[in-house]
This record gives structure tokens, C-alpha cells and sequence, in this order.
């Protein structure tokens, strides 16, 4: 038998194609691949670089084989995709909505994600969810908090947390149990930075506190990353309200503190809107003038006594991190999971079954890592049972103080 | 309003403007020099505040200790900058302003890069000094300390310089050299050395204000950006070039902040800052003591 040059070619095409065919198949099941917008550089890099660490141990958790009471822990991959592993991609948009949306739109066009997550900034949140949106694509915030963001009348968006308005009930709550209790709490001075997430979360307090009774002695509207605080703490002082209640991020929670200190003011107490007062670096820098101090948060450690898989995981996150997980990474890693569970579900990496599959999302509390009572998204996309806890820093940690179902400790009023 | 709140403002203004200042000194007495605008001004002032930082947190050195060690070692800084690259920038032959700014700005980036990159993007603070988080009480109005021994350091500094520009040699070589360049090399004096020792000196005063800052203020790589816009608006206000202008703008935009947070909203302090600016451009373009 002569072997010809075309049987040659033919049997070589053969064999390519052989070869390719399996291959070709697995690359739409092999990868599943998800967008990640933060603050990789610029005054909140450090918040984008613990979210990646968060965010690579949810997807650690989901990629690998772990026992495990969460969704997708078990088995490794996505098992409703065959098993496809989970990629990550990071996009900094250095807290610039612009940039953000930018980034958006690169990680969709280029890189092909098939969700996105982010932002930390509530300002980016806004900029990045119009554009995932336009594009079909699922966006999820993992730690924005700014409750104008899901009442846009978007379609794709989607938020596990709690916004501003819950955190900001979680206090009054707090504050109206306190007063029952017999402490006098009467007026309170609101701080807050300038972009969507201070003035959202000072209007949701100033009604509030309208609503349930509380003077506003003073509402003041600083600049972010301000190279001096002392004309504003000096206000603060002059109104000397018995609760002090902040939402600054973490370099002006910084400064407000050392200011404080500077200009001899010592409020009675300071409940906070987490942010910076959530952050190991503002602990580490004044940790020891904030003795008892109070914050907001989604996520508590104490609930590791009852539900031993936050401790496994929180001592996953800290051999990445070298930090305990906390408000904001808890937040990041919980989303991951949550979105992965519905790409899982969808059995597809199409967008608008993506949607879909989340926006049919039941998941108990007990399978997650947060007090909540479970997830289900409402027909905006935010979860309403997402239950916030007050924490205190005592002693070099944060216990938790409220509500009383959760709460570990007696709250100390006022702070040292 | 009351008066002890008036008080309580003008004082901590005079207080961060005799340090806006020293930090924005540097800035003129570059430009005064050799008509070049450095960009990577708050960048240094960054790397003074991450070696104040590093002195404390390895060395247990208290700030107040470490700031000659820092002035010291950004002057050597600021002088090799100068020999590496400020000098080839100035060589360009075509459009030499925007290659010294585009040097300078890149030089800013790379900086800042390099800074989050070695000292990962976490905010640091000098958790325990002497100064740190100590107040002076005086019939109800606070001076804080830092701020207080910075606002004499600042003074010190402008008086030192006074004396270094009109009585020393290398003083009046710096002013002949920025009077007329070609003319001083005639009778001897190197340029390239006069310039070198203009940005290290430039530098080291930026590295005594980034050590005093260090005990107060939070260090992150961008810390230098917002106080570096503060410099550029104090330099101008006080004339380009003109050291002395940077100590009175300094002062004008310290206690111009502090009187729009008492009439305005705090958000909107810097308002004033840039109005004022607004109005020395349209009445005086050339800065309150510039002589351009």
C-alpha cells in the first residue's frame, strides 16, 4: 500500500482534531472565571489587598476538597458545571468611580467574567453596577453599604450584606435599649466623609434619630483623607453630644482619634459605621485611645463557639493574611461564595442565568459564616435578612454586645 | 460661636501653617534655584515619614531623635536625585520644561509604586512618643504638642535658612547661581554642585517636616499626595521661588483653612485656601513675595 501525501494530511488533521476535541470541550467547562473590582493601590490599597486574600480563600475552599458546612466546600469545583475550578481576576480602580468603570468594562470585554464583585468604595459600586448591568452581567456587592445602590431599578444587582439603613436600625436599636436600661442618651453628633457612603449613612441616621427621638447636637460633613481634622473635631467638641457616631474610612478614623486626643474631647461613647473603625491598621495606631469603642458589623468571631466552621475558615484567612477575618473580609468571602453557589446552579456561565439562579437564592443562615438569618435576595437584590451586630472593643478585641440573641457580653457605657 | 471656639481656630491654624510651610519650603527654594517644579515633592515627604517610621518601629528612636538622621539622610537623597536624574532631564534640548516635569511626575510614580510594593499599602503610625498624643492646655485652648514643637522647628528651620542664604558662602553661590547660571561658572563655581546641594537641602527640610508629621499623622505611600497639592498652592501664594513666601503662605493657608471651617462647612475648608489662591493670581500673579 502507497501512502499518498493527501492520506498523510488527512490521517495528521485526524489526529490534531482527535487530540484538540476533548480539549476544546473541557475549556468551556474547565474555568469559570469572576471579576474582582478594589482598591489595589491609593489610600485604601490595604482594604484591596485583604480582600484578595479573602476572595482566594473562599475560592481555595470552593476549588479544593474541604468538610465543611458550606455551599460547594464538599467535592472540588463546580460540580453543576462538571466540576469547573474558579478563577479570579483583580482590577484596581484606586477608588475612583471613573476608574472603575473603566475596569468594568475591560475585565467583561478582555478577560470575559462571567460576574463581578466588589468595590469596598460605595462611590465605585455605583459606576461599576451600570456597567455590568448594560452588559448583562451579574454584579455583587460584597462590602459596599450604601443603601441608594440597590434602589436603582437595576436589574443585575445584587447585595448579601446589609446596607446602611439596617446597620443604622442595628444602633438605634442598640441605643433605644441602652436608654431603656436607664442611661441617658440624648443627643448625638454624626461624622462623616463626603462621598456616598458618609452622606448615605448620615442621612440614614438623621432620620432616625428624627424618628426615635434623638437631638442632633452635630451633623459634620468632612472631607475624605483631609490633611487636618482639628476645625472639625473642635465642632464636635463644642456640641459635646453624649454618642459620637462616625463613618470614615480608615486613614480619617486615624486622624479623627489623634485629634480628638489633641483637643482634649472624650465622648461619653462612639458607636461607628464599621469602615476604618472595623480595620486592624486603626487599631494598631490607636487601639489604646479607643478602649470600649462601638462599631456596626455583619460578622462576629464570638460565633465561632457555636458554629466551629468560622473558626476553620478564619484560621484559613489568617495563614494568607495574618489577620482575623473581620467586617469586610467576612463580607468578601461570604459573596464569593454566594455567587459561586449560583454560577453552580445556573449550570452556565451566561449572565442572565446567572441572574437568575441568584435571584432564586435560599440559603440558611446556618451554611454561612455571618449571624444572618439566611440569604433571599428581594426583587431589587438586596438580602433583608442580613442581621448586623453591634461589637465592642475590649481588651484588644471585639466582642459582641447586640442584639441580645447574639450578644456575648454586657455592653461597657460609657467607653474608658 | 464663641471666642475660646475663634481662638481654638486661629491657633491651630497658625499651627499646621508654619508646618504647610517647611514642607512647602523645599519646593520653592528648588524652583527659586533652577526653574524646576518637583513633582515628587510629597513623595519625599512620604519616604520621610516611612524612615521616621522604620527609626521607631526597628530602632525604638523617637521621632524627635530621628529627625536630623532623616534630614540628614533625605538630603543625600534629594542630592542624588538631582546627579541621576533631574540633571539629564535638564539637558533636553527640545521642550525641556515638560521633560523636567514628566521626569519629576514619573519619578512620583515610581516612588510610589516602590513604596507599596516594600512596604506593602498598610497605614503605619509611630504608636508611642514623646510628643505623640501629648496637649498643652492653656485657658481652654489645646496646643497640641507635635504640632506645637513642629510649628518651632519651622521657625527654627526659617531663621537657619535666613542665615544660610545671606551669610554663608555656599548661600550667596546659590543665588548667584540662580541669578545667573552661566555667569557664576566664569568665576568658578560648579553649577552641577550648587544645584546637587539645592536639592539635598531641599529635601532634608522636606525630611524634618515628614519626621514631625510622622508623630501625628498616619503613613500610607499616598500620604504625600494631598499635603504635596497644600505645598504647590503655598509656594504659589508666596511667590515661586521665594523662600520666605513659603513661610508666609504657609501661615496664610493655615489660618485661611481654619476661618472656613468656622464660617463654612468643614467639607468645604479647603475652599477658602483656594480662593485666597484665586485672588493672589488675579491681583499679585506673581505670589506675594515672588519677584519673577
Amino acid at each position: 500500500m502507497t501512502i499518498t501525501r493527501r492520506d498523510v494530511l488527512l490521517g495528521a488533521t485526524a489526529t490534531a482534531t482527535a487530540a484538540l476535541m476533548p480539549l476544546a470541550a473541557r475549556a468551556q467547562t474547565s474555568e469559570v472565571v469572576i471579576g474582582l473590582t478594589y482598591p489595589l493601590s491609593g489610600a485604601n490599597a490595604q482594604i484591596g489587598v485583604d480582600a484578595q486574600r479573602a476572595f482566594e480563600t473562599a475560592v481555595d475552599i470552593i476549588n479544593k476538597d474541604f468538610e465543611l458546612d458550606l455551599p460547594l466546600a464538599k467535592g472540588e469545583g463546580l460540580p453543576g458545571l462538571g466540576g469547573a475550578k474558579i478563577r479570579l481576576v483583580f482590577a484596581d480602580h484606586q477608588g475612583d468611580p471613573q476608574k472603575g468603570r473603566a475596569e468594568a468594562e475591560r475585565l467583561i470585554t478582555q478577560e470575559k467574567v462571567c460576574a463581578v464583585l466588589g468595590t469596598y468604595q460605595s462611590a465605585v459600586a455605583v459606576t461599576v453596577s451600570q456597567i455590568c448591568e448594560r452588559y448583562q452581567i451579574p454584579f455583587m456587592s460584597a462590602d459596599n453599604s450604601s443603601p441608594s445602590l440597590h434602589r436603582r431599578g437595576l436589574k443585575y444587582y445584587f447585595r448579601a450584606s446589609p446596607h446602611d439603613e439596617m446597620f443604622s436600625a442595628a444602633m438605634f436599636d442598640f441605643l433605644d435599649a441602652m436608654k431603656r436600661k436607664g442611661t441617658k442618651i440624648e443627643s448625638l453628633a454624626l461624622f462623616h466623609e463626603d462621598t456616598i457612603f458618609g452622606t448615605d449613612s448620615s442621612n440614614a441616621q438623621l432620620k432616625l434619630a428624627a424618628e426615635r427621638g434623638y437631638k442632633v447636637a452635630a451633623d459634620i460633613k468632612y472631607r475624605a483623607n483631609s490633611p487636618s481634622l482639628s476645625a472639625e473635631v473642635q465642632q464636635l467638641k463644642a456640641a459635646n453630644a453624649d454618642v459620637l457616631m462616625p463613618s470614615s474610612y480608615t486613614t480619617d478614623g486615624i486622624l479623627l482619634i489623634k485629634t480628638m486626643g489633641e483637643l482634649g474631647y472624650k465622648p461619653n461613647s462612639i458607636v461607628a459605621q464599621a469602615a476604618g473603625f472595623s480595620e486592624k491598621a486603626f487599631y494598631d495606631a490607636v487601639g489604646d485611645k479607643v478602649e470600649g469603642v462601638i462599631t456596626r458589623g455583619s460578622f462576629s468571631l464570638d460565633l465561632a463557639a457555636k458554629r466551629p466552621m468560622v473558626g476553620k475558615i478564619n484560621d484559613m484567612f489568617k495563614a494568607k493574611s495574618g489577620k482575623d477575618l473581620n467586617d469586610n473580609t467576612s463580607r468578601e468571602f461570604m459573596t464569593m461564595i454566594i455567587m459561586a453557589d449560583a454560577i453552580n446552579r445556573a449550570k452556565s456561565t451566561d449572565g442572565e442565568k446567572i441572574r437568575d439562579a441568584l435571584a432564586a437564592t435560599e440559603m440558611p443562615g446556618e451554611q454561612t459564616i455571618m449571624p444572618w438569618k439566611r440569604v433571599k435576595f428581594d426583587e431589587m437584590g438586596q438580602n433583608n435578612d442580613a442581621d448586623p451586630v453591634l461589637l465592642q472593643y475590649v481588651g484588644g478585641k471585639f466582642v459582641t454586645i447586640s442584639p441580645a440573641q447574639a450578644a456575648v457580653a454586657e455592653p461597657i457605657w460609657p467607653m474608658k | 460661636m464663641t471666642t475660646e471656639t475663634i481662638i481654638q481656630s486661629l491657633a491651630s491654624g497658625l499651627l499646621m501653617g508654619l508646618l504647610y510651610g517647611l514642607i512647602a519650603v523645599g519646593l520653592a527654594l528648588i524652583f527659586g534655584l533652577m526653574d524646576v517644579v518637583n513633582f515628587a515633592h510629597g513623595e519625599f515627604l512620604m519616604i520621610a515619614m516611612y524612615a521616621t517610621f522604620f527609626l521607631f518601629a526597628f530602632f525604638a528612636i523617637d521621632p524627635l531623635l530621628s529627625a536630623p538622621l532623616v534630614a540628614a539622610a533625605l538630603f543625600v537623597f534629594g542630592a542624588l536625585i538631582y546627579l541621576l536624574i533631574v540633571r539629564f532631564a535638564m539637558r533636553a534640548k527640545a521642550n525641556a520644561g515638560m521633560v523636567q516635569i514628566f521626569a519629576t511626575f514619573g519619578l512620583a510614580i515610581v516612588m510610589r509604586g516602590l513604596a507599596q510594593l516594600l512596604f506593602t499599602p498598610d497605614y503605619r503610625s509611630v504608636t508611642h512618643s514623646w510628643l505623640g498624643g501629648k496637649t498643652v492646655s492653656i485657658a481652654g485652648i489645646f496646643l497640641p504638642e507635635p504640632q506645637l514643637v513642629g510649628a518651632l522647628v519651622s521657625i527654627a528651620a526659617f531663621a537657619g535658612l535666613y542665615f544660610f542664604i545671606n551669610r554663608t558662602d555656599f548661600g550667596r553661590a546659590l543665588e548667584a547661581t540662580r541669578e545667573d547660571p552661566g555667569a557664576v561658572a566664569l568665576v568658578g563655581i560648579d553649577k552641577n554642585r550648587v544645584f546637587a546641594l539645592g536639592w539635598g537641602l531641599g529635601a532634608a527640610l522636606v525630611g524634618l517636616s515628614g519626621a514631625i508629621m510622622a508623630v501625628f499623622f498616619y503613613i500610607y505611600p499616598d500620604v504625600g499626595a494631598s499635603f504635596a497639592l497644600i505645598a504647590y498652592v503655598t509656594v504659589a501664594l508666596g511667590g515661586f521661588g521665594s523662600v520666605f513666601g513659603a513661610f508666609a503662605g504657609g501661615i496664610v493657608v493655615g489660618l485661611v483653612e481654619a476661618t472656613t471651617a468656622l464660617v463654612l462647612p468643614p467639607s468645604l475648608k479647603s475652599v477658602g485656601i483656594y480662593a485666597v489662591y484665586l485672588l493672589v493670581v488675579f491681583i499679585r500673579p506673581r505670589g506675594l513675595f515672588g519677584s519673577m
